[in-house]
């Protein structure tokens, strides 16, 4: 802990000097894969031609978090985080946590049972495991306690939210194509499903939510703020037919049910990969990336006023639209995997950060196909990083995660490459970088981390920034860590919270600005660091 | 006799998309090849990035050519179309002393071709590949004598690649950038071609220099050009406006009917097997009813892809003679900023319209195939859950997909009904090629 506070108060000192010109910041990153010791590599030919991800969340209780990679036909590997506070990426792969499971393609963090003890989703080619976790990083298979069939699919895409009144989450798992079939697989998409919770704990049957269309990212969203998430599901064009992208009620009185023409959902087909949210117009309802092949969507709801689903892609306007290698000389068309919005210069402007990588060997894609940083300026647009940031890399990326590895207040980037080690880069700061809010948000049972919560912040010179606390979405894996958002000049901002459930938002409070902190529902912010 | 036709539509489109892998083939049986080889072309057409419309159809004339070629020397195989089709040379013969399996033939040469012609589709098409190739070799070489095999399978690669060679000095073989060129200067003026989608790549036109490609049947690509269309103005009195302005009404009025019609025969790339690929689909229905042989359905997919091919090089060289605004440019200008047509606008200019051209063609050489007053049913779309429709004739149907670029809000009355003489010229072409005895 005293290592932190060194790491922060230094991080407070270096910010002192925080941007004012109005130009955009640029952070340098140092690849630090090798030396910090994250050794492994997703592997595998043509079930694993998607999927690959990491799980990103502390599991030892030290603020700095553990890193689980999936391996494909490798075991997945879960990585302790040694990472001196404020100092170089330091990992060791533990042996014993009980992750060694192979044909794992995705992972989630996420605390199933409400003990206060993050457990794992694994998605795999064949049947899928829920991993309960005991503590000090070691997992044990709860499948079968929780009564949760992992069906024998090829499982893509993960997501949970809480319905009101339960302890336990409902989850959504996302597959792909039936991978029996050889000659003619298109069109053989497989249902997805849902994991509703049984009185008293775990699950009941999984309910299909059919028709399914190839998803390769899921998200339950508050997309409306009606307090009522939906599940967005991104879908790949190249196995549906029939098919579009969708988004499903939940509605309290009854089953799931999609969203209709009638309702404004407006059909749109892509090679859906990944799904990135964040509030990037300010309105204070959450925008979309979504990821393809060529074509990747910023999607704007058009008016929020109407009550319809109906998004405005923004992709070309802002400059987001990454469809092909900016650099390297390849220039045939991007592939785009994982997508995370996240403010790497902590200016209070989210930027963008892309995982791309060629299907495997198809030509009319690019092979170079650089990984994109995209940060975003103040009149909104994007500008492109990746190479004057030094996380330049044209391995065939999957998965990724953009999340605060060594508790300097700035987050560091992952890549999770296929045939190819994985990468790490820590975000080394510079000139001009902000100020920062870590938020960790906690309820005393059940939804333990507050998923759903829409948490707001507002700083002088900023506009308000809103955020949901999901799990779901990306490309193969997500974090369980804290809400992290950039301030810019400012040294304190105010934040409320409305919580899960209820019905509107609680109170402003007023946080000094580069901590991590604690804030438990119905009790004061407490920091945890420094 | 509808009910029956549809019902037996019905039937063959469910063993189009259910698996005719599953069912082994009849040994030896030409026709059944052709079947299972097409279908995956199909496939491979709609789920190969770079296959937009004008580069299925190149695809389906060479495969189609190759199907034809490599039965020509067998049991009713017809005459070669070297020397008909521009710059086809004598393809390999067969030692007329020998015998051949004409399945082992066919066979050998469309794994050649789909090979050749789908080399860059993904990994899930170069696994279906492999997997139909490994399965219907197997089958076709139960019980045939090595020599003949290994003879059979010879010719069958030697025709093919004579012809896959041949394909190379067309100016179609190398597609950059799914087609949309990096550097291509727009047309000043209001009255041409603007990008109509905020997609990265479509900033530019698809395809710009298709129509210099060398044709199969055609003399060249001006070969059958059009007048110009009505000249450009924004007058409410002019006839440019008038035409907008149908379109404009038609859309905002659209009855359910032509709601259908314009989602039928929309065929978007990736999404559809192509407007040439529902062409295609069309003719192997009719076949499978018809009950055709080997040389029939080889014949009928050559005769068919090159005209596809050809309408769209004519096509394409008229497009960009005249370069013309789309429908949703123009009515979003001059009479509703807020208008927008049910369709995607195509990345590429508006004049003729290429639904009309190839219709135009597909039916002047359907209808010579199976008759004028063929009537048919057309399930290409049941896998998508599009219900099929039946038509009183191919030029019906021709029609029908013309106007449904009108129903569509994406193209103007003139690109139809021009289009569908440009497409009937073009077609005249394939149609006089000498392909039997």
């Amino acid at each position: 802990m005293k290592g932190i506070v060194l790491a922060l108060a230094l991080m407070t000192m270096a910010l002192a000097a925080a941007a004012a010109s109005g130009e955009t910041a640029i952070p340098r990153f140092a690849e630090e894969t090798a030396p910090s010791g994250l050794a492994h590599s997703f592997t595998g030919e043509w079930t694993f031609m998607v999927g690959g991800g990491a799980a990103v969340f502390d599991c030892n209780g030290d603020l700095r978090p553990e890193v689980l990679l999936a391996g494909g036909t490798a075991p997945a590997q879960l990585f302790r985080n040694d990472s001196a506070p404020g100092g170089a990426l330091a990992f060791a792969a533990l042996p014993d946590s009980g992750l060694a499971i192979d044909q794992v393609s995705g992972a989630w963090p996420l605390d199933i049972d409400g003990d206060g003890i993050t457990d794992l989703a694994l998605l795999r080619v064949g049947p899928d495991r829920l991993m309960r976790g005991l503590g000090d990083c070691r997992f044990e298979e709860a499948s079968a306690d929780w009564g949760f069939d992992g069906l024998d699919l090829w499982s893509t895409a993960f997501a949970a939210t809480w319905e009101k009144g339960q302890s336990w989450p409902t989850l959504a798992v996302g597959s792909y194509i039936d991978r029996r079939q050889e000659a003619f697989p298109w069109g053989s998409c497989t249902p997805n499903h849902l994991y509703r919770p049984a009185p008293g704990g775990g699950y009941g049957a999984a309910l299909p939510l059919s028709p399914g269309f190839c998803a390769l990212s899921i998200l339950f969203t508050d997309w409306n703020r009606s307090g009522r998430p939906s599940l967005r599901v991104s879908n790949d064009r190249e196995y549906y037919k029939g098919g579009q992208e969708q988004l499903w009620h939940f509605p309290a009185d009854g089953p799931p049910r999609l969203y209709t023409p009638e309702e404004g959902w407006a059909k749109l087909r892509i090679w859906g990969m990944g799904i990135a949210q964040s509030d990037v117009t300010g309105d204070g309802y959450p925008d979309y990336f979504l990821t393809s092949m060529a074509d990747n969507k910023l999607q704007v709801l058009k008016d929020p006023a109407s009550g319809k689903p109906q998004y405005a892609d923004q992709a070309f306007k802002r400059g987001v639209t990454a469809h092909r290698p900016f650099t390297g000389g390849d220039p045939r068309p991007s592939t785009a995997w994982h997508a995370e919005f996240t403010d790497v210069n902590l200016d209070g402007r989210v930027d963008l950060y892309v995982v791309k990588g060629n299907v495997w060997q198809m030509p009319d894609f690019a092979e170079k196909d650089p990984n994109n940083l995209l940060i975003q300026n103040e009149d909104g647009s994007f500008t492109e990083a990746a190479e004057t940031a030094g996380v330049l890399s044209f391995a065939e990326g999957r998965g990724g995660a953009a999340v605060d590895l060594n508790a300097d207040g700035l987050p560091d980037l992952i890549a999770v490459n296929r045939n190819a080690p994985t990468q790490v880069w820590r975000n080394l700061g510079g000139p001009g970088m902000g100020h920062f809010l870590a938020l960790r948000l906690s309820q005393p049972q059940g939804n333990r981390d507050a998923v759903g919560a829409i948490v707001e912040i507002r700083a002088p010179g900023l506009p308000v920034q809103t955020r949901e606390i999901t799990v779901g979405g990306g490309h193969g894996g997500g974090h369980l860590a804290p809400l992290h958002v950039g301030l810019g000049t400012a040294e304190t901002a105010e934040i409320r919270i409305t919580w899960p459930g209820t019905a509107g938002p609680g109170p402003w409070q007023s946080l000094a600005a580069d901590r991590v902190w604690l804030l438990a529902e119905q009790a004061k912010p407490v920091p945890i660091a420094p | 006799m509808r009910m029956i036709r549809s019902l037996a539509c019905l039937a063959l489109s469910l063993t189009l998309t259910c698996g005719l892998l599953a069912a082994p083939a009849r040994a030896g049986d030409p026709a059944e090849v052709m079947q299972q080889w097409y279908r995956l072309v199909l496939e491979l057409v709609r789920h190969t990035a770079t296959y937009s419309p004008p580069v299925a159809a190149r695809a389906f004339a060479y495969t189609g050519i190759i199907a034809h070629e490599a039965q020509v020397g067998g049991p009713g195989g017809g005459v070669t179309l070297a020397g008909q089709v521009n710059e086809l040379t004598a393809l390999p013969a067969r030692d007329p002393g020998l015998a051949y399996d004409e399945a082992i033939v066919l066979n050998a040469a469309l794994t050649e071709a789909v090979d050749a012609f789908f080399f860059n589709t993904g990994p899930t098409g170069q696994r279906a590949m492999e997997a139909m190739d490994k399965a219907l070799s197997a089958q076709l070489a139960e019980g045939v004598d090595p020599q003949v095999l290994r003879r059979s399978v010879d010719h069958g690669q030697a025709v093919a690649r004579h012809i896959i060679a041949w394909s190379d000095g067309d100016g179609g073989a190398v597609i950059d950038n799914m087609g949309f060129p990096e550097t291509w200067v727009l047309t000043p003026g209001p009255a041409h071609w603007v990008p109509t989608s905020t997609v990265a790549l479509q900033q530019k036109p698809l395809l710009p220099y298709w129509g210099n490609l060398r044709p199969f049947a055609l003399p060249d690509g001006a070969t059958c050009g059009l007048p110009p269309p009505p000249d450009y103005s924004e007058d409410p009195g002019s006839d440019f406006y008038r035409e907008a302005k149908e379109v404009y009404d038609a859309v905002n009025a659209l009855t359910p009917e032509q709601t259908a019609i314009a989602r039928f025969w929309s065929d978007d790339p990736m999404l559809s097997p192509t407007p040439p690929g529902h062409w295609i689909s069309i003719a192997m229905t009719e076949l499978q009813i018809e009950g055709a042989d080997g040389p029939r359905w080889g014949a009928v997919m050559a005769r068919l892809g090159i005209t596809l091919a050809d309408s769209f090089i004519g096509c394409w060289h008229t497009k960009f003679e005249y370069d013309l605004v789309r429908p949703v440019t123009y009515i979003n200008r001059v009479i509703d900023p807020n208008w927008q047509p049910i369709l995607i606008t195509p990345p590429f200019p508006e004049y003729p319209s290429g639904h009309s051209t190839q219709s135009g063609a597909a039916a002047e050489v359907l209808a010579a195939v199976f008759g004028a007053d063929h009537a048919f049913v057309d399930g290409t779309h049941l896998d998508d859950g599009i219900p099929e429709r039946a038509f009183a004739s191919f030029q019906a149907a021709a029609e029908e997909a013309a106007i449904s670029r009108l129903y569509g809000g994406i193209h103007f009355r003139a690109a139809i009904e021009r289009g569908l003489t440009q497409g009937a010229c073009i077609g005249a072409y394939a149609v006089a090629l000498r392909m039997s005895e």
